[in-house]
């Protein structure tokens, strides 16, 4: 088996230096052949748990963070916005 | 004995008889904190001045008379991937190095409106991803029980701050073992909650569907104690239980006639250090001395679990560090050509080697043509072993295995093996994977003074019984609560 590395950093939006694009490979190779080894099952997946069922709050407005307070985090704002670089020419 | 020295339990009680002060208590842990902390590099951040303010403030109720609730005035020591409000909470990663989270996690208001004392952050594995606490972009975290060892991990700077006396109790984050391994390689009590039993709010997510908050502490009663104050529903989080619970404190009657303690064979296999099994055996007996009964089970899909375990946690981990992308918070990469060259540099500059491995394995696993291959089948899989350890409990009232396979290894002996550090892992990630709680106590320590831990697993939301199991087995054992000679 082959995992085509730069293909899946694209997909994950990441770069790994050509140097190691070998090693990160073979990390990732003995990885796969480790999770290779899961038997056959079948069967269908009971997805929720019955014994603690997910609520959703009910949707209904509530204070939440303030604009100011948020953008404290943000590398670049301006005019209260977040900056970010030209997306359509 | 110095006031760091003591438990939580101690405190509560001397601070009510007027015996010492909150300040001298915080005090009392920052002097010693300051005598040990470059040996064993257990905090990212330190937070003097508020927790000697959260002090303050515990002792002037206290001089009003009013009332205090039990860990009001104790200091502890907080994991840096739970948000604390206006506290940098870096995750022990180059992404996050400037992030202050302008709120608190559901368990640090909680802890907050209790009168706890905050120490400060501690370090850990980036993103909570290892075993030994060296995958941090700050620091390495030594044991503080042998300081040429690693305290394991992820939230191995909270486990070595307990131990260590940097801290009376500590908050950790357990996905696959993150609290019960560090806590069995520093010799104290760590107990990974039921999934859906503590809120996850705040919680830096990795795999949100395995994570759990819980305790760090010296005694049983003392994570006890603090377990109290953390379970519960909260309504922003969708997956918390809104089951009653009992008073943990209370259920700790020292009783276990009649308790029926199932032996996984799986769990004492070939990969498990003699030393490991021999010291949990011995205490397995000692329980059965004290009226349990004994008899071996099997968990045969145990073998899977690992597997199962690195295909969901990193799926969803692939998923859950989507968001960091340089725009609303954290590092952003200084040069760059336009919007996707952005993501990318930010990504590969911003984040650690391991958490680069695991969000390739869990985009992997996700895409394209390898979805039912992997993804699917080990969703499956987490059913199966689900039900599995529901069919032991139809006639074990808990199972008991080692918590890791060994001893805590040294630094840097398993660091450039990723599967050998996965191996760290095999006895607890099957708890994550099931949803169930795992208590691990201390049962031995081998000749170079390394602690060996048991692990203690029972059905879901039975936390009780695996405190009362584990504070009986503390008094057989003549107390847990050592600091390490540093």
């Amino acid at each position: 088996m082959k995992i085509d590395i730069r293909h899946v950093a694209k997909l994950a939006r990441l770069r790994i230096e050509e140097d190691r694009i070998e090693k990160f490979e073979e990390e990732m190779l003995s990885i796969i052949d480790m999770v290779e080894n899961l038997p056959p099952i079948s069967g269908a997946g009971k997805d929720l748990d019955p014994s603690n069922p997910m609520e959703l709050r009910k949707d209904i407005p509530t204070p939440s963070l303030k604009r100011e307070e948020v953008l404290k985090n943000a590398p670049v704002s301006q005019s209260g916005c977040l900056v970010v670089p030209k997306t359509v020419d | 004995m110095e006031l760091y020295e003591k438990s939580a339990y101690e405190l509560s009680g001397m601070l009510r008889e007027k015996k010492c002060s909150a300040k001298e208590i915080a005090q009392s842990v920052f002097d010693r904190i300051d005598a040990v902390e470059d040996k064993t590099q257990a905090y990212i951040t330190l937070t003097r001045e508020i927790a000697m303010e959260q002090a303050g403030a515990v002792d002037e109720k206290l001089a009003k008379g009013e009332q205090l609730h039990p860990l009001a005035g104790i200091p502890m020591a907080v994991k840096d991937n739970i948000c604390t409000k206006d506290v940098l909470t870096t995750c022990a990663s180059k992404m996050l190095y400037n992030f202050v989270p302008p709120y608190d996690a559901t368990v640090m208001e909680k802890l907050n409106a209790c009168g706890t004392v905050m120490l400060g952050k501690t370090n850990l594995d980036e993103f909570a991803m290892g075993s030994s606490c060296e995958r941090s972009y700050f620091k390495k975290t030594h044991n503080p029980r042998n300081l040429d060892y690693v305290p394991g991990g992820s939230s191995g700077g909270s486990a070595a701050a307990v131990a260590a006396g940097e801290a009376v109790i500590a908050l950790g984050s357990d996905t696959g073992g993150s609290i019960r391994q560090p806590a069995s390689y520093c010799g104290l009590v760590g107990l990974k909650p039921t999934y859906g039993s503590v809120s996850r709010y705040g919680l830096v997510a990795f795999g949100s569907s395995l994570d759990q908050i819980g305790p760090f502490a010296r005694t049983v009663k003392d994570a006890a104690m603090l377990y109290q104050v953390l379970c519960g529903r909260d309504p922003r989080d969708a997956t918390s239980s809104k089951r009653e619970r009992p008073d943990f404190v209370a259920a700790l009657d020292g009783n276990v006639k009649g308790l029926r303690i199932g032996i996984p064979v799986e769990y004492f296999g070939p990969g498990v250090d003699d030393v490991v099994k021999k010291a949990v055996f011995a205490a397995v007996d000692q329980l059965k001395a004290a009226g349990a009964t004994v008899k071996e089970v099997s968990l045969p899909s145990t073998d899977y679990a690992l597997s199962a375990y690195y295909i969901i946690s990193s799926a969803e981990a692939s998923s859950n560090l989507a968001r960091f992308d340089g725009v609303k918070y954290g590092y952003r990469a200084p040069k760059f050509d336009g919007l996707i060259d952005m993501y990318e540099r930010t990504r590969s500059e911003g984040f650690g080697d391991e958490v680069k491995r695991r969000i390739m394995l869990g985009t992997f696993v996700l895409s394209s043509g390898y979805y039912d291959a992997y993804y699917k089948r080990a969703k499956l899989l987490q059913h199966q072993i689900a039900d599995e350890f529901a069919h032991c409990f139809e006639d074990c009232d808990l199972l008991i295995t080692p918590t890791a396979p060994g001893t805590a290894f040294k630094l840097g002996e398993n660091v450039d093996d990723p599967l050998k550090m996965y191996a760290a892992d095999i006895c607890t990630i099957g708890v994550n994977i099931a949803g169930l709680p795992g208590l691990s106590i201390p049962c031995a320590y081998t000749e170079n003074n390394l602690p060996i831990g048991m692990q203690l697993i029972g059905p879901k939301f039975s936390e009780d019984l695996l405190l009362k199991v584990g504070d009986c087995f503390e008094t057989i054992y003549g107390g847990f609560n050592t600091v390490a000679k540093i």
